[in-house]
């Protein structure tokens, strides 16, 4: 389970700290990339820039990915994710603040596999981050590795 | 006797024959002068007649001038009968003409009356065009103001939709920060802090909470305020005891007797009609808390000549009729937080969902002994 690489997409430094207490509270010790902007995304996704040469033997188990991201935003990276064979697959739930129907009914649209709030009571926190460890890491069966 | 009486005789007969001779001859004379005379007579006659004849011929020549006067004065007679009857049927047809012409003023006097009245109908249909004209100019400036208005509007709801957004997510991260690193001081480091230390900790997360259930509320509020209205035929009735279900496995350990009249039917926005009801039930739930038994009705009452009205009755705290007016405002509050936690943003809602559709809110209560919200969908009646 360990090889399964956790990919999150996350700008606030405090957002990533909070996340990655909340999965280590729930033992989920599998690797997690942190990406800071959806161009770091991308670049880890495709081997590209400063992931050039990255093997991409390991596929990703899932992208927690944040919404609101300067560059380009979370809506492009998944888009871009879709429309690509090697990450058409890849199980995306998006993790946010926002609330907003309409960002909810276009992250579903372009193919989101989740929505998920993030709490302000960090117990809460804890708790999704249990929830999401256990569907994704153990209960759901990626796909097979296409690339 | 014979010879002497016979010669006597004869001489007497001489004597008479002598005698009428004589006679005769005497009657010769005299006849002679009556020829004579009659000869005269007749030189009078004769010239008697030719005064005749020239009396005659004068006669007959006035008798000519006569005729002919006859004939002219016949001729003038028919003449006269003729200018008579002409002038006779000329009188007939006067009289025709004057009812004609009587006729025709009676009716240049009616078009006359008719044309008056025309005219001041065309006159206020004038009136009544330069008005429609100015109230067309009216509607023109209002609508262009309108059109501005709704571009500004357009303008201003996109920014709030963007301000929505901003602080949807923005607001929400810091809170999330100061809640999940105050844990994980409480967590990590609760050998170096001792118990004032960790209540502070707690009323740091606490203060944090309430804050961002705050935002998630007036976010709330405001999307009611910008949702699209869609009305349609919604069964109250349903709709309240899904809500009340919901309010029981929230809270099994209540016990609260909810009623909820059969059939209420109303024209409304379903979401917006949910968190009215969420809103309402769920106020007399958190109020009634400590009845024994608590008491919670929802009704509707048809009235005549007004919409129907719907209530909300609960038996709980109830509140002050002197502060009625503060019950819909955004954060007010009538009751302490601490005993009745809440933002102050429900009735705030409620009232914002009920004008939606053009409806009314209003509450009666009093302290300790309950209180009924009650509310309208609309204007007309049914």
């Amino acid at each position: 389970m360990k090889d399964k690489v956790i990919l999150l997409v996350e700008d606030n430094p405090d957002d990533v700290e909070l996340t990655l207490r909340a999965l280590k509270k729930n033992n989920i010790r599998n690797e997690v990339v942190v990406a800071k902007d959806g161009v770091e995304a991308l670049d880890y996704l495709f081997a590209t820039g400063q992931y050039a040469g990255r093997t991409t033997a390991v596929q990703t188990q899932v992208v927690l990915l944040d919404l609101k991201l300067p560059k380009v935003d979370g809506l492009e990276v998944l888009r871009r994710m879709r429309g690509d064979e090697r990450t058409r697959l890849v199980p995306v739930v998006i993790l946010t603040s926002s609330k907003e129907e309409q960002d909810v009914i276009a992250g579903y649209k372009l193919g989101a596999n989740s929505y998920v709030l993030k709490p302000v009571n960090f117990d809460e926190f804890v708790e999704a981050a249990r929830q999401l460890g256990l569907y994704w890491l153990l209960l759901n069966e990626a796909p097979p590795a296409t690339a | 006797m014979r010879g002497a009486d016979l010669e006597g005789r004869v001489k007497d007969l001489e004597n008479a024959q002598k005698a009428a001779m004589n006679i005769l001859e005497d009657f010769g004379e005299e006849r002679a002068r009556f020829e004579h005379v009659q000869m005269a007579v007749f030189n009078i006659l004769e010239d008697f007649g030719e005064e005749r004849r020239r009396l005659e011929g004068t006669h007959s020549a006035t008798l000519n001038i006569l005729e002919d006067f006859d004939r002219e004065k016949s001729v003038l007679q028919n003449a006269q009968r003729a200018t008579l009857n002409v002038l006779e049927d000329f009188g007939e047809e006067k009289l025709r003409l004057e009812k004609i012409q009587r006729a025709t003023f009676n009716i240049l006097e009616d078009l006359d009356e008719e044309k008056r009245k025309a005219e001041a109908a065309s006159e206020q249909l004038r009136e009544r065009i330069v008005l429609l004209r100015q109230a067309d100019e009216e509607i023109r400036k209002l609508n262009e103001g309108l059109k501005r208005r709704a571009v500004e509007l357009e303008a201003i709801n996109s920014e709030i939709v963007s301000f929505s957004y901003s602080v949807s997510h923005d607001l929400r991260a810091p809170l999330r920060a100061i809640d999940g690193f105050s844990q994980a001081l409480i967590e990590d480091y609760s050998g170096q802090l001792d118990d004032q230390g960790k209540g502070y900790l707690r009323r740091v997360r606490h203060g944090a909470q309430r804050m961002a259930l705050l935002i998630d509320d007036m976010l709330k509020l405001s999307r009611v305020t910008r949702a699209e209205f869609h009305r349609e035929g919604v069964d109250l009735t349903a709709l309240a005891r899904e809500v009340a279900a919901e309010l029981r496995r929230a809270n099994p350990e209540r016990e609260v007797e909810l009623s909820v009249d059969e059939g209420l039917r109303v024209q409304g926005d379903a979401r917006l009609l949910r968190i009215t009801i969420e809103n309402l039930l769920g106020n007399a739930w958190k109020f009634t808390r400590g009845r024994k038994p608590a008491r919670i009705e929802l009704g509707g009452r048809v009235h005549p000549d007004g919409p129907p009205t719907y209530f909300v009755r609960d038996n709980g705290v109830g509140f002050d009729m002197a502060y009625a007016d503060k019950l819909f405002g955004a954060f007010q509050r009538l009751h302490d937080a601490r005993e009745f936690p809440g933002t102050g943003i429900g009735l705030a809602t409620v009232q914002r969902v009920v004008r939606k559709h053009g409806g009314k809110i209003w509450a009666v209560g009093e302290v300790d002994k309950g209180s009924t919200f009650h509310f309208t969908l609309s204007k007309e009646a049914t």
